[in-house]
């Protein structure tokens, strides 16, 4: 009976060490990802200015400021040009994401319609899909009143939606936007749809495409390019409001995205 | 107009720009050195980053209009709603977020400075 009490008691005392260890490494482990995540914040803002230099002596040359330029050296230039925006896109991205992991992203309300912001996202977007010769359309509810949210950052979830769609989706296709109100959430709440014909997400994927750096197929010569933070950074922002994201989608069958935004950001309570 | 901006490789890239505009440009890539060369030549536009090696730009809107600088224009990697608001609050008639589109900056120069 003592022998097994003081095993017993033995057993506890290590388990009891043992735990305050863990919480020791947890705690440790907490503080250098978020060590990780502001020099991530910090070096993409670094990497704004040495690009911002490059985009701007391009761009000076491509305006003929210091002189006309032959066809294949416009040509040229244009390629840096893009380039550099590209990847300053790139930079902005990681930056939003950093800035969102170490919680320092706060809303800006203002009240505006959806049907402005969903025109003025899908116009950024025209030429891509023209390109691709793919059909973009919107549709707003006539019932649906103006929300008050953050105008930029909902700018941001259907960019980032709707800029996955025009890349999965094959020529020919048809890509949209639709805003309802939504039905069965806890506020009252606008229900967004950026949907596609295009390749779809097999359904054991729905989850993971949230999370940080995924992208369903991650060998290095995967097709598609990109940071792979388009939908963990939607999601941020989603949740950011109070809302939820999710997607229905099968392979071959296209891609329905979701989210719901409540009318009123100002009437949560945080 | 002077040009306030840390960076060397921004300032000269920025200064071939806003100089194809027909305007002559100072550079100061400090608060201090912004300070002084406002007192030798007052100017009539400022274009001034928000991170300096010595402080916030937006510091720099009393002084510089205490030395008879009329229009100030703010210059910021930050591309939101809230640096935006903070500019106009302080005092700028306009926010540009770096990398400007160039041949907008040379046309937006003209609208600043009534040329």
């Amino acid at each position: 009976m003592t022998l097994d009490a003081s095993s017993s008691e033995a057993r506890i005392e290590l388990l009891e060490a043992q735990l305050k260890e863990a919480a020791v490494e947890i705690a440790e482990l907490r503080a250098r990802d978020a060590l990780k995540t502001q020099f991530l914040a910090n070096i993409s803002h670094d990497l704004r200015t040495p690009l911002t230099a490059v985009i701007t002596h391009a761009e000076i040359l491509r305006d003929g400021i210091l002189g006309d330029l032959a066809p294949r050296q416009l040509e040229s230039i244009r390629g840096i040009i893009s380039g550099g925006r590209q990847l300053l896109n790139q930079v902005g991205e990681i930056l939003t994401y950093a800035r969102g992991a170490a919680n320092q992203l706060t809303l800006v309300l203002t009240t505006f319609s959806v049907r402005d912001i969903l025109e003025d996202v899908s116009a950024l977007n025209a030429s891509l899909a023209r390109k691709k010769q793919l059909h973009l359309g919107i549709q707003v509810s006539e019932d649906l009143p103006p929300i008050v949210a953050d105008r930029e950052k909902i700018a941001h979830i259907i960019g980032n939606l709707l800029g996955n769609a025009i890349e999965f989706t094959p020529a020919g296709g048809n890509v949209w936007i639709h805003a309802s109100s939504a039905s069965g959430e806890p506020v009252p709440s606008v229900l967004m749809e950026v949907g596609d014909t295009g390749v779809g997400i097999a359904p054991e994927h729905h989850d993971l495409i949230f999370r940080e750096f995924a992208q369903v197929d991650s060998t290095p010569s995967r097709s598609h390019h990109g940071t792979g933070l388009g939908l963990t950074i939607a999601r941020k922002l989603v949740e950011l409001h109070g809302g939820r994201i999710w997607v229905e989608s099968d392979i071959g069958r296209g891609s329905r995205f979701f989210f719901t935004i409540p009318l009123d950001q100002s009437e949560q309570s945080d | 107009m002077l040009l306030v901006e840390d960076n060397e490789l921004v300032t000269s890239a920025l200064q071939i720009l806003l100089e194809s505009a027909g305007t002559r440009v100072s550079v100061a890539h400090t608060i201090a050195e912004a300070i002084g060369a406002a007192n030798r030549d007052a100017p009539e536009l400022v274009l001034l980053d928000l991170t300096l090696p010595d402080g916030d730009g937006l510091q720099l809107i009393e002084p510089l209009r205490v030395a008879g600088a009329k229009t100030f224009v703010a210059l910021t990697g930050h591309d939101d709603a809230a640096t935006r608001a903070r500019c106009l609050q302080a005092g700028c008639v306009d926010v540009v977020v770096k990398p400007p589109r160039a041949r907008e900056l040379v046309e937006k120069m003209r609208e600043w400075t009534g040329l």
